[in-house]
Order: structure tokens, then sequence, then C-alpha cells
């Protein structure tokens, strides 16, 4: 499903919480919408479900207008932040689901056996669905939404609340779960590392406007402006005589493609490796410092240097 | 404290006597206040719903309404309703004072405000999500509120057990626009008023344990239903 905005602009108040003039969703792919808390980025996911209604423009999914009706509503599966269940068993929950999607009975009981052993809650399907933790509850969450498998897929922040092994476990096994069960997806993070693993496609929203859209790769490389850079992880040096940022991971000690001067500030032990801060034109920076090599004074000045790709100016 | 005793024995009396006066005075005050508490859920559940989740201007203000009409006095509301319905009055012509059902109208009114507070405080309790989740599962309307409402459902038995308490043990509204009728509008609360202005007052103590004791058994009931839920 092919979702597009159009002019949309969405107001709480005299506030203007959104403003879209034109973004497209592209159909079979899954994308992130990356942006820090109160970007609007549920927002978004909420006017796609009609959930709430713009206050200029149009939704369009597949050409229909978003709207509570049901055929429409039929078309979207949505896993909230907050994994929330009625009373009862996670197979309750996960029937109710697809019973208000008026499934027959058969084809209910093939999907949550399906999407269980997919999501590894089969265990806990006889469970009561508030006595879960967090991982199991966000596990159970994300499984209702799949089972309808729906033709869009809506997330809000599926790593939510887990702790790093879960998180981790989840995020190695979300893109073979939606390529399973999902159509089109888009999933709302404010984790870059979240975005970059999970999606094709990246929208970077800040304060209610869309600064970058397009193939993950190309939106990485080069984004548009230095709010949207520093949001990307770049290292965003902007007292230089033109603005530039340097890529996330790019610095390293000498010569190369484009060259500064780092003040260092202080080496970490990190255990596995070293890792060597410092400042560069007032912007504080971090590269890794080599198993060998010496260890720099605080103060000194030394040469860093950056791949001119993983280099963007404006 | 000897005619607190004459009353228990009056009561039991009254009970094992199968006394045709107390059976239909006690059957017509579960009928009365039984049928205005089932129409103050009928309506106060959805207003409740719509109160503790609707985003709209002037909310806060009909919540504190609301909060204000559970402690109205029923004896104001018996005479607001007396005034509508009496001849004289805007409603005088649907001929319904002193009759059962203008006694169900006044304790209706009394009754909605404490249903609608108990459901509202009952919806906001529940987790912000829930009715999204399950309006985008394409649950409609009333789907949503029934199954909300089974989620709130201790919240629902309490606004029940304050509604039903609150009319059963009311006189002030019943008496004005009942009239206190015998064989018509009498229920066991004007009986009471009744009795104890003619003196019988071991009648009127006994009349008041039968009504403690109705009371007490339909709220007995209520609340086994929701601790077994709570279980």
């Amino acid at each position: 499903m092919e979702v597009r905005f159009q002019d949309v602009r969405f107001l709480r108040g005299a506030r203007c919480i959104l403003e879209v003039p034109s973004l497209k969703f592209a159909q079979g792919r899954v994308t992130a919408l990356l942006g820090p808390n109160g970007a609007g980025k549920s927002t978004i996911l909420r006017l796609i479900a009609a959930l709430e209604r713009p206050t200029a423009g149009t939704v369009w999914l597949d050409g229909a207008s978003a709207s509570p009706a049901r055929p429409t509503r039929a078309k979207v599966a949505f896993a909230f932040q907050d994994a929330v269940f009625i009373t009862g068993t996670v197979r309750s929950n996960l029937d109710l689901a697809l019973r208000l999607r008026d499934l027959p009975g058969e084809e209910r009981a093939t999907r949550i056996a399906a999407v269980a052993e997919a999501c590894g809650i089969a265990p806990l399907l006889d469970r009561n669905a508030h006595g879960l933790s967090g991982g199991e509850s966000q596990r159970a969450n994300l499984a209702r939404a799949l089972c309808l498998q729906a033709p869009l897929t809506l997330l809000d922040e599926p790593l939510a609340g887990l702790d790093g092994p879960a998180r981790q476990q989840l995020l190695r096994e979300l893109p073979s779960l939606l390529r399973t069960f999902a159509a089109t997806t888009i999933l709302v993070t404010h984790d870059r590392d979240e975005a970059l693993r999970l999606a094709d496609d990246l929208v970077v929203l800040i304060e209610g406007r869309v600064r970058a859209a397009g193939v993950k790769r190309d939106v990485f490389r080069s984004p548009p402006d230095a709010e949207t850079a520093e949001f990307l992880g770049y290292s965003v040096v902007s007292s230089l005589e033109d603005g530039l940022a340097i890529a996330p991971g790019a610095l390293r000690i000498g010569e190369g493609d484009v060259t500064f001067d780092l003040t260092v500030e202080a080496v970490a032990d990190l255990g596995a490796r070293r890792e060597l801060s410092g400042w560069i034109a007032g912007t504080r920076v971090a590269l890794p410092l080599d198993d060998g090599a010496a260890v720099p004074g605080v103060g000194s000045v030394m040469l860093v240097s950056a791949p001119r790709t993983a280099v963007v100016r404006w | 404290m000897a005619e607190l005793w004459d009353g228990l024995r009056e009561a039991i009396r009254l009970i094992l006597s199968g006394d045709s006066y107390l059976r239909d005075v006690a059957f017509r005050t579960i009928v009365v206040s039984g049928s205005a508490t089932l129409f103050a859920m009928a309506a106060g559940v959805p207003l409740g719903y719509w109160l503790a989740r609707g985003r709209f201007r002037g909310r806060t203000l009909l919540l504190s309404a609301v909060n204000t009409g559970m402690g109205m006095p029923p004896v104001v509301v018996g005479l607001v309703v007396w005034l509508m319905l009496v001849r004289s009055g805007p409603l005088g012509g649907l001929d319904l004072i002193y009759t059962q059902r203008a006694m169900v109208i006044a304790q209706f009114i009394i009754a909605v405000p404490l249903v609608v507070g108990f459901t509202a405080a009952a919806m906001q309790a529940l987790p912000e999500h829930l009715p999204d989740l399950l309006a985008v599962l394409g649950a409609g309307r009333l789907r949503t509120l029934w199954l909300l409402s089974r989620e709130a459902n201790l919240g629902l038995l309490a606004a029940i057990m304050a509604g039903f308490g609150a009319v059963v043990s009311e006189v002030g509204a019943s008496m004005t626009v009942g009239g206190n009728i015998q064989g018509s509008t009498r229920v066991l609360t004007t009986a009471i008023v009744t009795e104890t202005s003619r003196g019988q007052n071991d009648r009127a103590i006994g009349l008041g344990i039968v009504l403690l004791a109705m009371a007490f058994a339909v709220n007995l009931v209520l609340t086994l239903v929701q601790q077994r839920r709570l279980r």
C-alpha cells in the first residue's frame, strides 16, 4: 500500500504540530520515521490510521483518503508504543484482533499459531496478558499487529522499553518478521541505529517538518542541514567558515582527504578498545585510538582526518 | 434501645409472616429504584465514557458539574421534577405526577451523576491507548463501549452500587413526586416516614431494617461479582 501526504497540516489548539506539504511512503518498503521526541512522528502514524484528522490537507492510502471507515481501517495494523491489552490471555487478545477483522475461527487459530511461533511468544499464549514482562509485552504487541497481515503495518517505537539483550534480539528478528507478515511498514523511532538497521527508507522529522526523505543511504549520506546531520549522528563543525559535518565513525588519526586539528581532551579505556575525545573548532568529537598508538597528552594538538565522502558541507 | 429490639422483632415478624403490605412495598421499591438505576446506567455509561475520553471545550467544567451533581439533594430534585410534572407545569400534560414513572424519573436524575462520575473515573483509569487500539482494529462505537465497559467492570459495578444505594435510600424525591399513595407509589422509605408519623416506631424500624437488608443483599451480590473479577 502506498501512503501519500498532500499539503497536510495538523494543529493542536493554535500550535502547529505537523506541516507536511508532500511525503510518500513507498509500497512494499520499510520506512523509518526518525526524529527527536516531540517531532510529530507518532502524529503521522495517527493521521494515517485516522485516529486524528488533519487540520488541512489529505492523507491518501492507495488513492483513498484515510478515514475511520471500516474498509479503510481493515487495511491498517498498528502496534502502539505502550503495549495495551484487554483482560485475558495473550491468545484471547490476538483472537479478538482477528475477530474484529471478521476472520473465521480456523483462520484465526492458524494465524495465531504462525505469528506466535515467529515472534517467540508460543509459550506465552495462555498466559495472562497483563502479567507479561516488558519484553514479552512488546513481542505480544508486535504479534497482534503482525497477525493481521495488513497491507499497511504501523509500528510506534517497537523496541521501546526493552533492555539490552532483548532489544538486540528483537532488532535482529524484526526484519524477517516484517518480510513474512507485513507488506508496507512505517515505523517510528528516535534511535538512529534502530532506523538504519530496520528500514529501507528514512524520513527525518524535526519540529513537525520533514527535513529529509528517501532511500536510507541517500538520506544518511547527504543530510540537508546541520540539525538533521546532528540527529543522524554527524559531528557538526559549525564554527568553521563553511558549515560542515563529519559522519559518525569516519574520523581517524593522521593524514587523509579532509584534515582537521584536534585538541586532545581525554583518552578513555573502554575495555575492548580505547577512545580518544577532543575538540575540532569548538565541536566535541570522539575517535578510536589504535591499541599500539601512543597516548597523546591532554591539551596537545594532533592531526585527524576523514574520507571526502564522509564529510558534508553546506 | 428497647424500640430498636422491638423494631428488629417486628422486621423478623414481617418477613416471616409474608406480610402482604411489606411484600407490596418492598417489590415496588425494587421495581422503581431498580428501573431508575438501569436507565441511569444506560444513559450514564456512554456519557461517562464521552466525558472521560472526549476532547472538547468545557469538558472539565462538565466533569465538575457531574461531580457536584453526585451530591445533589434528592428533595431538590423532587421539587424540580414536581414543578415540571405537576398539572400546571410544562410537562403536566403527560399526566405522570404521583405515579411510579414520576418516581423513576426523579430517581434517574439522582442516579445519573453518580453513574457518570464513577464511569468517567473508571474509564480514565484504563490504558490511554486502549480505545485507539480497538478503533484501529475495527471495533465500532458500540463494540468499543462494550469492550471498554468489560475492562472497567470494577468501576462500573461501583457505579451501579452507588446509583442504586442513593436512590433506594432517598425519601424526599419519592415523597414529592410520588405522593406516597398506598398501593400505588408507597416505597420502603416513604412507608417508614408514614409509620413514624403514626407513632408506629417499631413498625418503622422494622421496615428500615428490611430496607437495609435489601440494599445489603443487592450490594452483596454486586460486590461478590466485583471481587471475583478482581481475582
